[in-house]
C-alpha cells in the first residue's frame, strides 16, 4: 500500500501520492497485434464488453456520491478525481481490445434493455431522491460509499482474475495484470477508508448493513442490460469456481469492522441471483 | 470548429511546475493582497468536481464526451489547486484536504439543497438545461483565464507569472469545450437561449461566490477586476459570452462587480 505517516496503529492511504502517480493511457502496452492470428471468443469479448461499460460508468457514480454529504470530505473526493481518471483509461483499453478484435468500441454497441426488479428500486434512485435521504443521513453515508466500494472491487477483481483463467490469451491475460494492478490502489483506499470509519462510527455500520440488504452488484450494474447482467454472473459466479470465488467475496464482507455472517450472505447471493 | 474529445484526453496532462523555481518565494516572498487572492483560487480549483455534481444531476452524464470531458477537467482543476497550494506551502500558509474540508462543513444547508435545486431543474428543462450549464461553464472558464492572466501582470514575479500562464492554458481548452458545447446546443433551441439567458442575467456571480465569503469575493475583485485594467479584463468576458447565441447583450461580469461595488 502506498502510505504515509501514521494514523493511530494505522497508516494512511497517501492520497496526494496516489494523485502524482495515476496511470493513464495504456495503448502501448496492450499487445493489441497479437488478436489477429488469435482472435477473442465471443463470451470474452462479451465480458470485455460488459466491463468496459461498468469501468467508464464513473461519472454515474460520482453523480450519486456527490449529492451526498461524501462530497464535503475533499480526501475522498480528491482520491475520486484520480480514481475516475484512471477508470478512464482502464475503459479505453478495453475499448482497444475490443476494436483489435474487430468489434465495435462498447459505447458504439448497442445494449439491450434493464432488468426490472423491484428489490433493486433502491439502487435504481435518481439524484433527487438521493440529495432528499442523505440530509438525514449525514456524515456516516461516506462510510456506506467507501465499503460499498471495497466490495466492489473484490467482486470486479474476481471478474477480471476468472476472464483471465477462461480467456487463453496471453495478450489478455496481461492486459488484465495490468487493470488489476491499477485497481489494487482503488481497494487499498477503499479498505483503508471503510475499516476506519466503521470502527469509529456504530451509525456508519447501521447504514452500511441495511445498503447491503439491498444493493445489487457490480455498482452500476442496475443501467445495465438485463441479459448482459445475466450472463456476467454466471459467467463469474456460476460453476465450482464461480462457487469459491462467492464464498471468498462472503467471508472478506463478513469480516468488515461491525459486519458479520449476515452481511456476507446478502452480498453473496446478490452474485448468482 | 467541433472540439475533439479524443484528442483533449489523450493530450490532457496534469500542470507542471517540477521546473519552475518555486523556492525563489523564500527571498521574494508575494504580498499579503497575493496571497489571500491566491488562496480564494486555490480553493476554487479544488472545488471544481462539486461542480461537476451540479453538473452531473442533469441529463448531460449520459452523454460520452460530456463524461470524458469532465473526467480530465476535474483532474486538471485538482492539480491546479495542487500547484497554486504549493505555491502557499512555501510561504508558510498550509492548505490540506481536511482544511478544504472545514471549508465545505460551513456551507450548511444552501449547499446540501443546491444538488436537489439542480436536479428539479435539470428534470424541468431536459437537454436545454445542459446547455444552460454549457454557457455558464464557459462563463467560469473566461473568468479563470482573465483572472489568472491578471494575477500574471499584477504581480510581475517570472516565476509566478509562468505557473499562470500554464494553468490559463489549461483554462483555454475547457473554455473550448463549454462555448463549442454551449454554442451548438443553444443555436438549436430558443428555449435553451430563454433559459440561458434568464439563469446568467439573474443568478451568475463571480467563481467561487457561492463557497467564500462575501468579504473575500470582494477582496478578490477588488485586487483583480477594478481600475480601467480591471474593467477591460471584465469586458472581455461579457464580450465572449454575449457572442454566444441568444445570448447578446448580456453584462453579467460587469454588471457583478457594480453589485459588489468594485470601482470602475
Amino acid at each position: 500500500m502506498t502510505t504515509i505517516g501514521e494514523v493511530g496503529q494505522r497508516t494512511r492511504f497517501d492520497v496526494r501520492e496516489f494523485a502524482r502517480t495515476a496511470r493513464g493511457n495504456h495503448r502501448d502496452t496492450l499487445q493489441l497485434s497479437e488478436y489477429a492470428a488469435t482472435p477473442l471468443s465471443p463470451d470474452v469479448v462479451r465480458m470485455v464488453r460488459y466491463l468496459g461499460r461498468l469501468e467508464s460508468a464513473t461519472m454515474e457514480h460520482l453523480r450519486n456520491l456527490l449529492v451526498t454529504a461524501t462530497h464535503k470530505d475533499a480526501r475522498v473526493t480528491a482520491f475520486l478525481v484520480t480514481w475516475a481518471f484512471e477508470k478512464f483509461w482502464i475503459a479505453d483499453a478495453l475499448d482497444a481490445v475490443l476494436e483489435a478484435n474487430g468489434q465495435q468500441r462498447f459505447q458504439d454497441a448497442p445494449e439491450g434493455k434493464v432488468r426490472k426488479s423491484r428489490s433493486e428500486s433502491s439502487d435504481r434512485r435518481g439524484p433527487i431522491s438521493r440529495a432528499v435521504s442523505a440530509i438525514r443521513l449525514g456524515v456516516p453515508i461516506i462510510a456506506v460509499h467507501t465499503t460499498t466500494g471495497l466490495i466492489d472491487e473484490w467482486i470486479t477483481r474476481a471478474a477480471y482474475l476468472r476472464l483471465a483463467a477462461q480467456s487463453k490469451s496471453a495478450a489478455l491475460a496481461s492486459t488484465i495484470s495490468m487493470i488489476l494492478d491499477v485497481k489494487k490502489r482503488h481497494e487499498d483506499f477503499f479498505d483503508d477508508e471503510s475499516r476506519r470509519r466503521l470502527s469509529e462510527d456504530p451509525r456508519a455500520v447501521k447504514l452500511t448493513r441495511k445498503t447491503l440488504l439491498s444493493a445489487s452488484w457490480p455498482i452500476g450494474a442496475v443501467d445495465r442490460a438485463d441479459d448482459d447482467r445475466s450472463f456476467f454472473e454466471t459467467y463469474v459466479f456460476g460453476g465450482e469456481a464461480g462457487v469459491a470465488a462467492r464464498s471468498g467475496i462472503e467471508t472478506q464482507v463478513a469480516s468488515l469492522p461491525g459486519l458479520d455472517g449476515r452481511d456476507g450472505y446478502a452480498v453473496a447471493r446478490k452474485l448468482h441471483p | 470548429m467541433a472540439f475533439d474529445v479524443d484528442k483533449y484526453t489523450a493530450t490532457s496532462v496534469s500542470v507542471n511546475w517540477s521546473d519552475l523555481d518555486l523556492e525563489s518565494f523564500r527571498d521574494h516572498p508575494l504580498n499579503e493582497t497575493s496571497l489571500r487572492t491566491l488562496r480564494y483560487m486555490t480553493d476554487v480549483e479544488y472545488h471544481t468536481v462539486c461542480y461537476t455534481r451540479d453538473l452531473l444531476t442533469t441529463p448531460s452524464h449520459k452523454e460520452a464526451d460530456m463524461s470524458a470531458f469532465m473526467t480530465m477537467w476535474n483532474r486538471e482543476e485538482f492539480w491546479h489547486g495542487e500547484a497554486l497550494s504549493t505555491v502557499l506551502g512555501i510561504h508558510g500558509i498550509t492548505v490540506d484536504f481536511d482544511e478544504v474540508k472545514a471549508g465545505r462543513m460551513k456551507l450548511g444547508w444552501k449547499d446540501k439543497l443546491d444538488p436537489i435545486k439542480q436536479s428539479v431543474l435539470g428534470k424541468i428543462a431536459g437537454n436545454d438545461f445542459v446547455a444552460v450549464h454549457m454557457a455558464w461553464g464557459a462563463a467560469n472558464e473566461w473568468s479563470a483565464i482573465q483572472a489568472y492572466n491578471r494575477m500574471a501582470d499584477l504581480e510581475e514575479d517570472p516565476v509566478l507569472a509562468e505557473l499562470l500562464k500554464r494553468i490559463a492554458k489549461q483554462e483555454a481548452r475547457h473554455v473550448a469545450f463549454y462555448t463549442s458545447q454551449a454554442r451548438d446546443r443553444l443555436a438549436k433551441s430558443k428555449k435553451a437561449q430563454v433559459l440561458a439567458r434568464l439563469a446568467l442575467g439573474n443568478f451568475w456571480a463571480p467563481v467561487g461566490s457561492s463557497i467564500m465569503d462575501r468579504a473575500e469575493v470582494v477582496h478578490v475583485m477588488n485586487h483583480l477586476m477594478s481600475g480601467p485594467e480591471g474593467r477591460k479584463a471584465a469586458r472581455k468576458i461579457d464580450a465572449a459570452i454575449s457572442g454566444l447565441p441568444g445570448l447578446q447583450g448580456l453584462k453579467i461580469v460587469e454588471d457583478s462587480l457594480d453589485k459588489l461595488g468594485i470601482p470602475a
